[in-house]
């Protein structure tokens, strides 16, 4: 099988802050990097490590401080212009809220490159327009003005806007920032259905690491010093992801893909019982900082009693044993009687 | 082209066109609304000084009030759109400070301003150069500085801070005239319609036609910064360029109807915003347009109502946009709240 075509190549590249001269403002070196046609890829990184600014570099509206951006193997800073304006789009984290802008006028914008002095948009822009905005879900809302409408729909139609604008590479800088949950997962969603059913190349940076890794081809990871990249599922192997975050209280959970508080467990708990009950009650019990045991082995314990599809919890020690209907009861008395 | 909109435009040109005809009606000498029509036709009549009247005064009159008003709106979108600022206006980038501070140094500073005075015409043609050397001057500067520098709030300060330097200037001239010289000066910048001769038109309107086709032929770059210039970078504008090509339509159009008339303050501002009410839109396609005929009909307007004492002479014109258009600016900005983004 002939594997896709690398479409962005980047090459001892060096980046710092605008207009930098001297070597103190540079951010990142020595960054070799690939995209390949119809890849999904997602720039994870601590703040300030230089997301923004590679893939500002990445979109043509920041100059390296030196190394070469190749893109279709040639280096970006040749392109004219409008040429480079067909082949990389890129959505910002701003917030662009224009009061009587019309969702449709936006993402009519994205023709920017391909209309006459005028921007006069002909029958193919308008079918283009129309195309961008049905693919992103947001057609009917093409006559709305662009503060009337949510965060979520709004990213959306920002994404419409790169679609009408026609380029093979997107750049997307945190287009997740603002998002709650669910828009989270169907924006990221939306951006890998993009890259596999229309062939483009999107990269994006965020903080939303478990989605990413539930979306992404490839991530490009942006540790202190150098940059990894491979599949998610790759550097969860690896145990590369432990590197983001070295010196913080935060473990990378290899089994569930996310990561959780270092915790310093004091006092050994029994736990007996099985199913969806077991695990969260064992979560909760980790929450309060005990060491959770399976088996009813330590000093004090709680067995998980099923009666009448209703869990109840009972705990017992030395003197006593007391039964909880809720968890909430259970931690509450734990914290209070049982010194942690 | 929805029908609603078609009878906004049609509406619009209607009410140009009417109030510039009832512009021309009205003045401290009645001529029968008959005896206009029928030299504005025919150009002829049998009473020559309404002839004269109609011909020599009030359709120069007419036609500076009608380009001025062009003119001020357009360039005050403009300048709102480039800044990102609702409040920007024609005159942000310190034009009309650089117009005072020329006339002003004619009038104030060359004591011999009499002299020129006598001779009528050549006097009024000095002040409009000197108005015009003196924007022109503070427009360079501006559009230098807009090529080296990126930051657009940093051009913004610095075309206040030129406009602070040379009203300084112009305040330590008023200083040191005397008070017949003063009142010259002080008359100017209270702007005036009807002092612009036939002759002066003939240099006036190409100008303003020229920077209406440059605003016109702005509307896309316009657009696109609309958004931001990053997107706008990121679509393949050339924002240095736009600028330059923005900042000269600006000059052209408020510098010259500065060194004709004055400066005429707040048309500027507040046309745009109606525009964007009236038209519910962001668009410059629609913005350009909709803001000059808002514009002309507003200053034509403005100019009756200075004729309401009905003397010989009439109210000062700036006064009278200033108390035309600040309501506007205070019920755009209560009506609508949120003020700060633009539209």
């Amino acid at each position: 099988m002939e594997s896709s075509k690398k479409i962005v190549d980047i090459q001892n590249l060096e980046i710092g802050y605008p207009d930098s001269k001297n070597e103190s403002n540079s951010l990142f070196k020595n960054i070799n990097l690939a995209a390949s046609e119809g890849e999904l890829i997602a720039v994870i990184g601590k703040n300030g490590v230089g997301k923004s600014t590679l893939l500002r570099n990445i979109a043509g509206l920041q100059n390296s401080i030196q190394g070469d951006i190749l893109l279709n193997n040639k280096e970006i800073s040749t392109y004219q212009r409008s040429e480079f304006a067909r082949l990389v789009s890129f959505v910002s984290t701003e917030i662009v809220n224009i009061q009587n802008l019309s969702v449709f006028d936006l993402v009519a914008l994205g023709r920017f490159p391909h209309t006459n002095w005028f921007g006069k948009l002909e029958t193919k822009d308008l079918k283009s327009v129309s195309k961008a905005l049905e693919m992103v879900g947001m057609k009917s809302f093409a006559n709305k003005n662009i503060n009337e409408i949510s965060d979520g729909e709004r990213q959306r139609v920002m994404i419409a806007r790169t679609l009408a604008q026609d380029t093979p590479v997107i750049v997307l800088d945190e287009p997740t920032a603002f998002l709650d949950l669910p828009n989270k997962y169907e924006i990221v969603h939306l951006l890998n259905n993009l890259s596999k059913n229309e062939n483009k190349t999107i990269l994006f940076s965020t903080h939303d690491l478990n989605i990413a890794i539930q979306e992404a081809d490839k991530i490009w990871l942006m540790l202190d010093k150098s940059i990894l990249e491979g599949a998610p599922e790759d550097l969860i192997l690896n145990e590369t992801f432990n590197h983001i975050f070295e010196n913080s209280s935060l473990n990378f959970d290899k089994l569930k893909g996310d990561f959780r508080i270092k915790r310093k467990h004091n006092i050994k708990i029994g736990l007996t019982g099985d199913g969806i009950y077991y695990t969260w009650t064992k979560k909760a019990l980790e929450r309060l900082n005990f060491l959770v045991d399976k088996g009813n082995e330590s000093i004090h314990f709680i067995t998980l009693e099923l009666i009448n599809e209703t869990c109840i919890w009972k705990y017992t020690n030395q003197n006593e044993s007391i039964v909880f209907n809720t968890i909430y009861e259970l931690s509450k008395y734990l914290k209070f009687q049982v010194k942690i | 082209m929805n029908y609603k909109i078609l009878f906004v435009w049609v509406f619009l040109i209607v009410v140009l066109f009417v109030l510039f005809i009832l512009d021309i009606f009205l003045g401290s000498v009645k001529i029968p609304f008959n005896e206009v029509i029928h030299i504005l036709f025919t150009g002829n009549s049998d009473f020559t000084e309404f002839q004269t009247i109609i011909i020599h005064f009030r359709i120069p009159k007419a036609l500076t009030a009608l380009f001025a008003g062009f003119a001020l709106s357009v360039s005050g979108l403009q300048m709102q759109t480039i800044f990102k600022n609702p409040l920007a206006g024609p005159y942000v980038l310190g034009i009309s400070a650089g117009a005072s501070l020329g006339v002003a140094i004619l009038v104030l500073g060359i004591s011999s301003f009499t002299v020129i005075n006598q001779f009528g015409i050549i006097g009024n043609w000095l002040i409009v150069i000197a108005a015009w050397i003196g924007s022109g001057l503070i427009l360079f500067l501006i559009l230098a500085i807009s090529m080296r520098v990126k930051d657009i709030m940093t051009i913004l300060i610095l075309g206040i801070m030129f406009g602070s330097a040379t009203t300084s200037i112009v305040s330590i001239l008023q200083y040191f005239s005397s008070e017949s010289l003063l009142k010259a000066f002080i008359v100017w910048t209270m702007g005036s319609l009807g002092g612009v001769s036939q002759t002066q038109l003939y240099v006036l309107i190409p100008s303003v036609i020229i920077g209406l086709i440059m605003a016109f032929l702005s509307v896309k770059m316009l657009n696109a910064m609309l958004v931001g210039e990053n997107y706008a970078k990121s679509m393949g504008l050339n924002i240095r360029l736009s600028r330059f090509f923005v900042f000269f339509s600006t000059s052209l159009l408020a510098g010259s109807i500065t060194a004709f008339c004055g400066p005429i303050g707040f048309i500027g501002i507040a046309v745009p915003h109606i525009a964007r009410m009236v038209f519910k839109t962001a668009n410059h396609k629609i913005l350009v347009p909709g803001s000059m005929l808002i514009g002309g009909s507003v200053l034509l307007l403005s100019d009756m109502i200075s004729q309401l004492p009905g003397k010989e002479s009439s109210l000062p014109i700036n006064s009278i946009t200033a108390l035309v258009g600040i309501p506007v600016v205070i019920w755009i900005i209560i009506r609508k709240q949120k003020f700060s983004n633009l539209g």
